[in-house]
């Protein structure tokens, strides 16, 4: 792509993610998750196949729609009670329009078909910009009128998430569509908490950042997009197989890793709400995530697939690719548990 | 959603009249105007599957000779001319039809999501991923046969015949007929000849649309036996949008024409892109994730009998292939297309 394409379209991206999360009005918060939206569309078009086409045209589709709810639910909690800001408490219709809205552009169920799709044609940095960045501005949103949301939907939204994230990626074999369920089982966990405790969603949602854009940026590094690729990779690189199988474990949520933390403090404060089942309900459904990130560590570091031997050895070339990031992100994702009293106080 | 696709795939049976025993030209109208544009991708059986039909051998038996013989063929032509007569009641159960296409697509529902605890494809996922070559399809019987369509320039007005049907000992498909380049006469169309066979798009609960995951192999294994002609293998891509549905990858199959079966394997790099029948300028590789159907074309412009004998259609994984896309390496070609 040219740099200056380039530029344009990562300065848009950055214009509208700000202009929604720094905006009061809620017309000035919805042209910013506009902005967003045909900003990312010629990243997801680059480079040219029909694939990419399909997967920009469904994501285009079905963020316009939730465009269009979200601005009509606007209007008409406007026409009731003749406010504009986002903190003045909105018409219990208009929230729940609202939240509909939202759930849509954030890929919550049963809203989700079109996540695992879009994810699946584009490439690996476009699906990582559209499961990370795209998640940003509806969840500001989303955490500005918490007060106002209702519990009972809001809790079918994030059970149904959580329970179908982790049906549909028990037996996927494209990496891409395994992070597209793995992201809305995670918005699941996000969305069911924002009504107790909002900042807990943020800690999650940073915490889910740097573990999907460490597994992404591993995917890309070593042109991965299938599990069977992964079963060669330590062949390749050793320590990517090995980062792959922590930062896995610290995404399904496994102590002592950094990706506990979240789902911990949230159960911790569901329970503290005497929500039990709520409490019971999510853990269990983690256990499906767990089961296919388990799969893939199984695949690519505790077994030696059958392969020929002349691709053994490609460990001793230079890799094309340099690893900027990752180590860093590596740290974040797998070593910050003991800092869990650091981020309660500045949350 | 499940209520409007079990609607939408109830208001396609009937249309298509299962439980009515003639087609009728109004039903084409009703379906063609108003479910046309969301079946895409769904051909009519109108112009599918043309078998040839079965005719006598013509040599006169004993039995015809004689007058109970010879009346004996009066009355089995005059049922074999299959009239109704008016005064029979054509039998049309609407509820019926509506419950056991319900419990129909609920039992497919069922079995897709026990398939989907099992493994992909309801297959355990260790042989999924172990997996080296599959058979796609293989002709064995009759029923091998209706997982397939047969078109040609008939529906454009063209003159060419295209059948499908089992060959000797039921152990091959024999695609057969007779190619015409003879235009039709409606002052628009400037091309005509070619009969293809295409496999049907994969459908799953309420008729939802389905694809082949050819992920893990990257050639096409094909044991035909042709008549010395060029074949066009066409692969088509799954697609929700309408206007891609014309888009297809293609490759050549140079058949011998001999007794003697060919085995031909096509990697799936050497594939390219076309546009209905045109090669695009901008060319891509073909992503095997998601195939919705395989095909073969005949239109070599050479009018004249044609046939193709097919035993299996499967895939498999050449480790020795490394090559991900054939055309279009030049990369200062691929930036001045893409700008």
């Amino acid at each position: 792509m040219s740099p200056y394409v380039l530029t344009i379209v990562s300065l848009s991206l950055l214009t509208g993610t700000s202009v929604t999360l720094i905006s009061n009005h809620w017309l000035t918060a919805w042209m910013g998750l506009e902005i967003n939206t045909l900003a990312i569309i010629p990243l997801m078009t680059y480079p040219h196949h029909t694939r990419n086409t399909e997967s920009a045209i469904k994501y285009f589709m079905t963020q316009a729609t939730a465009s269009m709810l979200l601005m009509f639910s606007i209007i008409y909690n406007a026409s009731f009670t003749n406010q504009w800001t986002i903190n003045h408490s909105p018409n219990q219709w208009a929230s729940l329009l609202m939240t509909l809205a939202l759930a849509m552009k954030l890929g919550l169920a049963p809203f989700h078909f079109w996540v695992p799709e879009v994810t699946q044609g584009i490439p690996l940095l476009s699906g990582m910009m559209l499961l990370t960045w795209q998640k940003i501005a509806p969840i500001s949103i989303m955490y500005q009128i918490s007060p106002s949301l209702n519990m009972q939907v809001l809790m079918t939204l994030s059970i149904l998430s959580t329970l179908l994230g982790g049906w549909g990626g028990l037996n996927q074999t494209h990496l891409r569509k395994m992070l597209a369920y793995s992201s809305i089982a995670h918005m699941g966990w996000m969305t069911i908490i924002i009504i107790i405790y909002p900042t807990l969603t943020m800690l999650n949602l940073l915490i889910y950042f740097t573990t999907t854009i460490t597994m992404f940026l591993m995917f890309n590094h070593s042109s991965m997009t299938k599990i069977n690729s992964l079963s060669t990779l330590w062949n390749k690189s050793t320590p990517i197989t090995i980062i792959i199988m922590l930062t896995l474990l610290s995404l399904g949520g496994l102590p002592p890793l950094t990706g506990f933390m979240p789902k911990w403090l949230i159960l911790q404060e569901l329970i503290s709400y005497k929500n039990m089942p709520l409490a019971t309900a999510l853990a269990l459904s983690a256990l499906l995530n767990l089961f296919f990130y388990m799969r893939i560590i199984y695949l690519s570091t505790l077994t030696m697939a059958p392969s020929i031997n002349n691709s053994k050895m490609q460990w001793t070339l230079l890799p094309p690719k340099t690893l900027t990031l990752i180590p860093t992100l590596t740290m974040i994702s797998l070593l910050f548990l003991p800092l869990t009293p650091m981020f309660i106080v500045l949350t | 959603m499940i209520c409007i696709g079990s609607t939408m795939a109830l208001l396609y049976k009937l249309l298509n009249g299962i439980y009515f025993p003639k087609l009728c030209r109004k039903q084409d109208a009703a379906r063609s105007f108003l479910l046309g544009p969301l079946f895409a991708g769904h051909p009519s059986r109108l112009y599918s599957s043309i078998k040839k039909p079965e005719t006598d051998s013509g040599r006169s038996s004993p039995e015809g000779k004689t007058q109970g013989g010879l009346e004996k063929q009066a009355e089995n032509n005059e049922l074999s001319l299959e009239l109704i007569s008016p005064e029979e009641k054509i039998e049309v159960n609407f509820d019926k039809a509506i419950k056991d296409e319900i419990k129909y697509h609920f039992k497919l529902l069922k079995k897709e999501l026990i398939d989907h605890w099992k493994g992909p494809e309801g297959r355990p996922y260790h042989e999924v991923l172990l997996e080296n070559a599959r058979v796609m399809w293989q002709f064995r019987s009759n029923e091998d046969l209706d997982k397939w369509l047969v078109t040609s320039d008939k529906m454009i007005g063209g003159k060419s015949k295209a059948f499908l049907k089992m060959a000797n000992n039921n152990q091959s498909a024999l695609f057969y007929g007779i190619l015409n380049t003879e235009l039709p006469h409606d002052g628009e169309t400037k091309q005509s000849g070619y009969c293809a066979v295409t496999s049907k798009i994969p459908r799953g609960a309420f008729e939802r649309k389905k694809y082949y995951d050819w992920s893990n192999f990257n050639t096409l294994y094909l044991r035909v036996r042709g008549d010395g002609r060029p074949w066009m293998v066409n692969i088509k891509t799954d697609t929700d949008l309408i206007h891609k549905s014309h888009l297809l990858h293609s490759y050549f199959m140079f058949t011998r024409g001999g007794p003697y079966w060919q085995e031909v394997k096509i990697p799936f790099s050497k594939f390219f892109f076309s546009n209905k029948g045109r090669i695009q300028d901008r060319q891509h590789q073909l992503l095997t994730d998601q195939i919705s159907s395989i095909g073969f074309t005949l239109a070599d412009k050479v009018n004249g009998p044609f046939y193709l004998e097919i035993d299996f259609i499967g895939v498999f994984h050449d480790p020795a292939h490394t090559e991900e896309f054939a055309y279009e390496k030049n990369k200062r070609i691929s930036q001045i297309l893409d700008s």
